[in-house]
């Protein structure tokens, strides 16, 4: 029981660097894929699906505050956010079945859609202006996120039934 | 069982929303510089983002080293950084001879700022506000220190160095952003005003009374200096519109100079006093 926590936080931890990774590529060599792809979110999401809601929403505090560090806007109104993006998807994967691939990414996709409602409403909030929605652009990254999320939950589901 | 054991998943969330919220309010009214904590998170994951983008970029060029005439590539960059410098010199020279000091004051002004002046690859930017901040791979071990002015490779200002600057990283707060000011006067009916932010890739020329003459669109603006941030006599924007409003100020548009799309290279200026005459 203790190593498979181990096991999971560790995957976790393999997950956020990778996502850092990618996060940071995206960051220096075309920004404005930044406003499309959120390595962060897919993280989250995905790990929500197989972990759960409280395993969800450390990740989540943890993906936003690294990408709320690089950022010149409130810290913490992305960890806040991915926080709850990371427990409402673990929390409502736990009691329905999101395994189809096109359930998963319609589910995904509402998560990820609420998460994004979420964040320019605290940011208007917070920081008393519109959100730069970069002429709709924005509105592609949950899809995106969905898209990558369901992929890889896809794909590793077909690894672990292999093995099994 | 108490009722926080049945319902641990809720604690915990409660505990993480609590944190966030206490961590955003002490926040508000937004100050200038970052907090310790979000300084702290800078300076852990900083180097990391500067080590992956320099990491691919090595890779890249090794890459297209081997295939390309490598002579050729040398020559090619030795000259392209010469142009960077020269075109960063002549608008530093125009800018200043356009606010007419003497020939003196002038090489004297190009001998400190040829000496100082510190090239910076962008490593990073703003997920959240793409206007707002960039991360460059130069910190406080190659002189970078908050408050000096960052120009793109025309010599156009893009903004100034704020806290953090960690040792091999610096944040760059941009001119579009709108907690921004720049001390500007235009070039021909020498105006005065302030550069801010607004929202997306346009800045305002703020402060402007709507009973004073002058501006027209399409003059230029540039740095006053009177900020004692932005050297003097830097190119920042040209005027896109101006409309009258009901209040004491005129709304004016401004156009940033630089261009968000060639911003991989930018240049670091030093601190100088003095403004415009």
């Amino acid at each position: 029981m203790k190593g498979s926590v181990l096991k999971d936080i560790l995957r976790a931890g393999l997950a956020t660097a990778a996502a850092f990774f990618f996060y940071s590529l995206l960051g220096g060599f075309g920004p404005s894929t930044l406003f499309v792809l959120n390595a962060f979110s897919v993280v989250v999401v995905t790990f929500s699906v197989g972990q759960g809601e409280i395993f969800g929403a450390a990740l989540g505090a943890v993906c936003g505050l690294i990408q709320d560090s690089f950022s010149l806007g409130v810290f913490g109104v992305a960890g806040l956010t991915k926080t709850l993006l990371g427990f409402w998807t673990g929390y409502v994967s736990r009691r329905m079945d999101v395994t189809p691939f096109f359930r998963n990414v319609a589910f995904l996709l509402v998560m990820s859609s609420l998460e994004l409602v979420l964040w320019v409403l605290l940011n208007a909030l917070v920081l008393r202006e519109h959100v730069d929605l970069r002429h709709g652009l924005i509105v592609l990254q949950p899809l995106v996120t969905a898209l990558l999320g369901s992929f890889i939950l896809n794909v590793a589901r077909r690894i672990q039934a292999r093995r099994a | 069982m108490p009722i926080w054991q049945k319902r641990t998943h809720f604690v915990v969330l409660a505990g993480l929303i609590f944190f966030h919220l206490i961590l955003i309010s002490i926040q508000v009214p937004l100050g200038s510089e970052k907090k310790l904590f979000g300084r702290a998170v800078f300076f852990v994951f900083s180097p990391l983002q500067k080590g992956v983008v320099s990491g691919f970029r090595g890779v890249r060029s090794a890459w297209t080293g081997y295939f390309d005439l490598r002579r050729i590539r040398q020559e090619n960059q030795k000259l392209k950084q010469e142009l960077f410098f020269f075109s960063q010199e002549k608008r530093f020279l125009e800018d200043r001879l356009l606010l007419f000091r003497s020939e003196a004051e002038v090489r004297a002004s190009l001998d400190a700022f040829r000496q100082s002046l510190i090239t910076a690859r962008v490593v990073g930017a703003d997920a959240g506000n793409y206007y707002r901040s960039l991360i460059l791979d130069k910190g406080s071990l190659d002189g970078v220190k908050p408050d000096m002015a960052v120009c793109d490779r025309f010599g156009n200002l893009v903004g100034r160095t704020i806290p953090p600057v960690s040792l091999k990283e610096a944040m760059v707060q941009l001119i579009t952003d709108p907690e921004s000011s720049v001390s500007v006067i235009s070039v021909t009916d020498r105006v005065v005003g302030i550069v801010s932010g607004r929202q997306g890739a346009l800045c305002g020329l703020k402060y402007i009374l709507s009973s004073v003459g002058g501006g027209q669109e399409g003059e230029e603006l540039i740095t006053t200096g009177f900020d004692k941030i932005y050297p003097a006599g830097i190119r920042v924007g040209q005027i896109l519109s101006i409309k009258p409003t009901p209040s004491v100020f005129k709304e004016i548009v401004v156009k940033p100079s630089f261009s968000f799309s060639a911003l991989e290279a930018v240049a670091i200026l030093p601190r100088v006093s003095g403004g415009a005459e």
